[in-house]
């Protein structure tokens, strides 16, 4: 009896601990996923999408399908700085200046 | 949403900073050789791996295969690249010293990981 | 008298404005000339029709050697068929176009009704809509066989894109496609200009990268790679992933206006579709 009740004593501690270590929680993932999307419309909304953003973003959905939040969230990161980029490369080169080789 | 990517330069200027302060290579012991070695090692896969670094695509590196002419052979990188700083920044983006440059903005646009464009970054500096 | 003299600033305003948005096409196509004639002394303009060939000398042997039994020659075929055999209505292509098949060098251009860049493609389903038959695919299939006939009755037409004056969507949507051409994009940064007017020539691993001058004269293209012919925007596809951007739609606003203005370069030189390439 001892011995179960120590058990359960254990799993209980055990679970608790664990959740406190997993700093990333569905939500987290969720918002960091939402972000990305946010980045990629913007980049796409000036025709500076990247190749993988949409797929980097799929692959996060489905990490956190999966309940595999830290990987989400990496994932959802990366998409959403790649979102950032393609908006700022964009607008780098809103006024269109010829290439110096090209001029004569 | 932009606090990640600060946060992100800030790391990069870290390992920047980190990299500035490393000890010259001329110190370092027969145990730190070796894993140098295959940290080099890492660093020249990820310079021919064409999903990663891609370097063969445009530069001449000695043991690359059908390497491109796009950009100069990568060679005696010590004597161009006095200050191995400037050859990571030129790495990081190399559109700040040419803004009309053919390279890819590699660190900047994170084709590479931090950690990935340090050990490209020694690698070419070996040559 | 305000009235009068408002009016005028704005009038000058709008007259400025437009004088910015003016870039004169002839120009940018004879600097873009110039720019190979430096780069490539002595290989005649006529010569850019062949691509990379025009100074890719290796490759060009085997390339020639392909020519001999062109792989694109049952598209041909194929396409000839489609373009006799009556819909299902009993009309047929002739009916959409009276002068084929042709037209190549008709295309692309500026459709004033529809107040856009008119492509073959597009022009070849809008035809196919009206008679009630099923649209086909703008980069892989059958298009490529109607559009590899079309071009090979076309060979020795001349590229001949025009900007008319008196429609002023017409220059915007070749600005649209100069801009495009010129944009960095993707992960990797690089424009169109970047591997084929900076770059061209030079070699990406064991690739000559092609000149820009001549891109649309032999499309569409059979291609080893792709083991098919394929369309022109099929390749702006291939183009934009390899620069790790995303592509745009085949027949979209932006491939058709960059297809405006990278045609509009080529005006003057011969067609000689459907092409062979690696």
């Amino acid at each position: 009896m001892k011995l179960v009740i120590k058990l359960v004593l254990i799993a209980i501690l055990g679970m608790s601990s664990a959740s406190i270590l997993a700093a990333v929680s569905e939500k987290d993932a969720g918002i960091a996923i939402a972000a990305a999307e946010a980045e990629r419309k913007k980049a796409a909304s000036v025709d500076s999408e990247w190749r993988d953003t949409g797929k980097i973003i799929k692959k996060a959905q489905e990490a956190m399908n999966k309940g595999n939040y830290e990987k989400a969230l990496k994932l959802a990161n990366r998409a959403e700085h790649q979102g950032v980029y393609g908006y700022e490369q964009a607008m780098s080169q809103k006024d269109l200046k010829m290439p110096s080789y090209l001029i004569h | 949403m932009i606090k990640t990517i600060r946060g992100l330069s800030v790391s990069g200027t870290l390992v920047l900073i980190a990299a500035l302060l490393s000890p010259a290579s001329s110190a370092v012991s027969a145990e730190q050789k070796t894993a140098k070695g295959s940290d080099l090692e890492q660093g020249k896969k990820l310079a021919f791996s064409r999903k990663k670094g891609n370097c063969l695509a445009c530069h001449m590196i000695k043991d690359g295969v059908s390497p491109g002419n796009i950009a100069p052979p990568l060679l005696m990188m010590k004597s161009r690249f006095p200050d191995k700083k400037v050859l990571r920044a030129q790495i990081w983006d190399a559109s700040k010293r040419n803004p009309e440059t053919a390279m890819p903005l590699f660190g900047k646009y994170e084709v590479l990981t931090g950690d990935e464009l340090d050990k490209v970054v020694d690698f070419i500096y070996s040559l | 008298m305000k009235k009068i003299i408002s009016l005028l600033i704005l009038m000058v305003i709008a007259l400025s404005a437009l004088s910015i948005a003016h870039a004169d096409p002839e120009q940018d196509r004879k600097s873009i000339i110039k720019f190979f004639e430096t780069r490539f002394v002595g290989i005649p303009l006529s010569e850019y029709v062949n691509g990379v060939y025009a100074y890719d000398t290796i490759g060009r042997e085997s390339w020639e050697a392909i020519e001999e039994f062109p792989p694109y020659e049952i598209a041909i075929e194929k396409g000839q068929d489609m373009w006799e055999k009556p819909f299902a209505n009993g009309k047929t292509y002739t009916d959409c176009f009276p002068d084929g098949p042709a037209i190549a060098q008709k295309y692309p251009h500026w459709d004033k009704k529809q107040a856009m860049v008119m492509t073959l493609p597009l022009a070849i389903n809008q035809c196919r809509e009206a008679n009630g038959e099923k649209l086909l695919k703008y980069k892989k299939g059958s298009i490529n066989n109607i559009l590899a006939y079309i071009a090979f009755e076309s060979r020795g037409k001349k590229t001949h894109v025009v900007i008319p004056k008196d429609a002023p969507g017409a220059l915007a949507a070749y600005e649209d496609g100069k801009k495009f051409f010129f944009t960095r994009r993707g992960q990797l940064n690089f424009s169109c200009a970047t591997c084929h007017i900076q770059n061209a020539g030079n070699r990406i691993r064991s690739d000559n990268l092609s000149p820009a001058l001549g891109h649309t004269t032999h499309f569409p293209v059979y291609r080893s790679k792709w083991g098919a012919v394929g369309t022109l925007h099929r390749r702006f596809t291939g183009c934009n992933k390899q620069v790790r951007a995303k592509p745009f739609k085949a027949q979209g606003e932006q491939y058709r206006n960059l297809e405006y203005f990278l045609t509009y370069l080529s005006n003057g030189l011969e067609l000689n579709g459907p092409g062979s390439r690696k």
